[in-house]
């Protein structure tokens, strides 16, 4: 056991313990009057009773369309950039590509999002750009819209796409695809029936680094999103800070993560039905001779 | 030790096993001392060195100002209830020195134990202030805070989209309503947003009856909530980008905007602000020790340093709010656009203090709803 000291202690210290706090402190209610105490004295659902109004429902449904969203715009835009990395660039460009790819996210987080506010402004670069070729009339009028939040979250999320789809991608042998080519498929149904579902690992991986920090993500909305960029990690922070409730925040916290697990176990569902239908549909036929 | 003995030890303790106890270890003693508090600044001969940290609202203090007295580590909040929340859930070392709250808060804070008295002796400057900015109703005597400025809310439109003249808080909805529908933004803070109905319809806005708060849930979510564009503390800044048409702002924010306007080589008589009417918000900012700090010979004599006229001059200039100094508003005289920092008397008379009672909650309930209907 001593040698996988490490790892468990990590776990257990760094993860469990904190969310069990989370999870204790939502059975808990609010002293009246005080800045953020929990009374435990009366544990009940209370706080789950009153985070289940339509606020909550109608924020989490927001969430969950932008993340989805979000997680699928990154997966269309990485899987081309990582199979050209992958496949078609030699090995010695690969590095410094890979290093061009990852340069610019050693700048903080909350600078490459503000730098957004500053392109997408009505009188800022893209609007300026676009009144000088005479495309438009005036300002563009895209900050603060759920559409500026799209671009920052797809912005901010895609290297943790990219990486593990290239990794996938790198690991294949490429004497599969030129197989494949051989016994006469083309390109696409290379890509579809060869290099994806020998991907999949990595096609998986990207989902779910991608997804589940998006959905908890408040910041890119609260820069970018204005009014229309509600998210429901940012009605946690508002119990936790603006109405110093944690009781209630540590409620909305938990159904958070419910609806996380519940939209990911949805989909693995769904997965794993569609390989089961394809499977039956391609399965090989004796031909009788 | 023998050999023999290291070749024992070597034969049971893998390398694997030796890097686990030393991360475990070396884990564990960083856990601890981070724990523990910082270390204090002042050296056996009991002169302090000019440092401390300050946790305070956003472009509050000239930089140049604050680099000529010394060295501060500055930590910024959006609203004082994020301000509080934080300091008690720091449980008394959140290291922080001095705190700048809004003063109804100050009662909440000094109930929760996290504030110090205050040694007004340390502040000889104290005597500087005008009489109406001390000896306040959240803090008699002054035992926990100084003023450090004090100011008001209103409104800053865009004349070229908002052509009608805005002249009260009816205006500013029917406005947000109509021409400057999805262009206006409004303070990020629960008691000023719920503010624009109370003071629109003539109802005080520490109101702690059900009728009022409901009626103002109902106005919000329903009629305004769609309007908006964004809950947006510091509108200011936007005026150069041209975001929003419409802003409720704090008159040094719009202050700071139209002079950046001016800076870009804009034309900034383009935007209009106005004190808001016929009521508005009174808030005093102060400057507050907090429990727990551990550089209080600094922090007295920063107090001390901006409460100082000249200082608190320059001080002026850059953030717009009345520091409430004898004196200050005759030196001066030739600051631009003046009229957003010294009111008349009229305006004055319109300004109303805010109150932390039950109705506190409620407030925060309104403000939840209405960001999540704005989003819909």
């Amino acid at each position: 056991m001593l040698h996988a000291f490490p790892s468990w202690f990590w776990y257990i210290v760094l993860f469990l313990v904190p969310v069990a706090f989370v999870v204790v402190a939502s059975f808990g209610s609010k002293v009246p009057g005080s800045a953020g105490r929990v009374d435990f004295s009366h544990p009940s659902l209370g706080r789950y009773r009153e985070a289940l109004d339509q606020t909550l429902l109608t924020v989490l449904i927001q969430t969950m369309r932008t993340s989805i969203i979000g997680t699928v715009l990154c997966l269309l835009i990485s899987l081309p950039v990582a199979y050209y990395l992958a496949t078609k660039v030699s090995e010695s460009r690969r590095g410094l590509l890979l290093a061009v790819l990852i340069i610019p996210f050693f700048t903080n987080f909350l600078i490459r999002t503000m730098a957004w506010r500053i392109v997408l402004a009505p009188h800022g670069l893209i609007s300026n750009l676009l009144i000088d070729w005479g495309l438009r009339d005036s300002g563009i009028m895209l900050l603060d819209t759920r559409f500026a939040l799209q671009i920052g979250v797809v912005y901010n999320y895609l290297p943790l796409m990219i990486f593990p789809l290239f990794v996938a991608l790198d690991r294949l042998d490429p004497a599969l695809r030129e197989a494949s080519k051989d016994l006469g498929a083309n390109r696409w149904r290379t890509f579809v029936q060869v290099t994806i579902p020998l991907a999949m690992p990595g096609v998986v991986a990207g989902l779910v680094l991608v997804f589940v920090p998006l959905s908890g993500d408040y910041i890119t909305a609260a820069i970018l999103g204005g009014a229309k960029g509600n998210m429901a990690g940012a009605l946690v922070a508002a119990q936790f800070l603006q109405a110093q409730n944690p009781a209630l925040g540590a409620a909305v916290a938990v159904l958070l993560i419910a609806a996380i697990l519940a939209v990911l176990g949805a989909f693995a569902i769904i997965g794993k039905l569609t390989i089961v239908a394809i499977r039956r549909n391609r399965s090989v036929a004796t031909v009788p001779v | 030790m023998s050999r023999a003995t290291a070749e024992r030890i070597a034969g049971q303790l893998s390398r694997r096993d030796f890097l686990a106890a030393a991360g475990g270890s070396a884990a564990l003693a960083a856990f601890l001392a981070a724990c523990g508090r910082g270390d204090s600044n002042t050296n056996s001969s009991g002169d302090f060195a000019k440092k401390f940290n300050l946790f305070t609202w956003a472009e509050y203090d000239d930089p140049d100002l604050l680099a000529s007295w010394g060295e501060m580590n500055i930590t910024i909040f959006n609203s004082n209830e994020e301000a509080i929340q934080k300091l008690v859930s720091a449980g008394g070392v959140s290291g922080f020195d001095i705190v700048v709250p809004t003063g109804p808060y100050i009662p909440q804070m000094v109930r929760e134990g996290l504030l110090d008295e205050l040694d007004l002796g340390r502040i000889p400057n104290f005597k500087n202030l005008d009489a109406p900015y001390i000896d306040q109703v959240f803090d008699p005597g002054n035992k926990y805070s100084v003023c450090k400025n004090w100011g008001t809310t209103g409104w800053i439109y865009d004349t070229t989209v908002v052509t009608t003249d805005i002249q009260t808080w009816s205006d500013f909805i029917k406005a947000a309503q109509t021409e400057a529908s999805g262009q206006t933004s409004v303070l990020d803070t629960p008691p000023n947003l719920c503010g624009i109905y109370f003071w629109a319809n003539g109802i005080d806005w520490t109101t702690e009856k059900k009728q009022d708060l409901d009626a103002c849930e109902k106005f919000l979510v329903d009629e305004f909530a769609q309007h908006v564009k964004a809950f947006d503390s510091y509108p200011g800044i936007n005026l150069t980008q041209g975001n929003y048409a419409l802003s409720q702002v704090w008159n040094g924010d719009a202050r700071q905007g139209l002079i950046s306007v001016e800076d870009a080589g804009d034309d900034p008589t383009r935007y209009k602000w106005a004190v808001g009417a016929p009521e508005t918000e009174l808030w005093m900012d102060n400057w507050c020790i907090a429990k727990g700090a551990s550089n209080l010979d600094a922090a007295y004599d920063f107090i001390n340093f901006i409460l100082d006229l000249d200082n608190s001059l320059t001080d002026i200039h850059f953030h717009g709010f009345n520091t409430g100094l004898k004196g200050i508003e005759e030196k001066a005289s030739d600051m631009p656009y003046k009229e957003m920092v010294f009111f008349t008397n009229d305006e004055v008379d319109r300004m109303r203090a805010q109150t932390i009672n039950s109705a506190q909650d409620r407030l925060v309930d309104i403000y939840n709803k209405t960001k999540a209907k704005a989003g819909a």
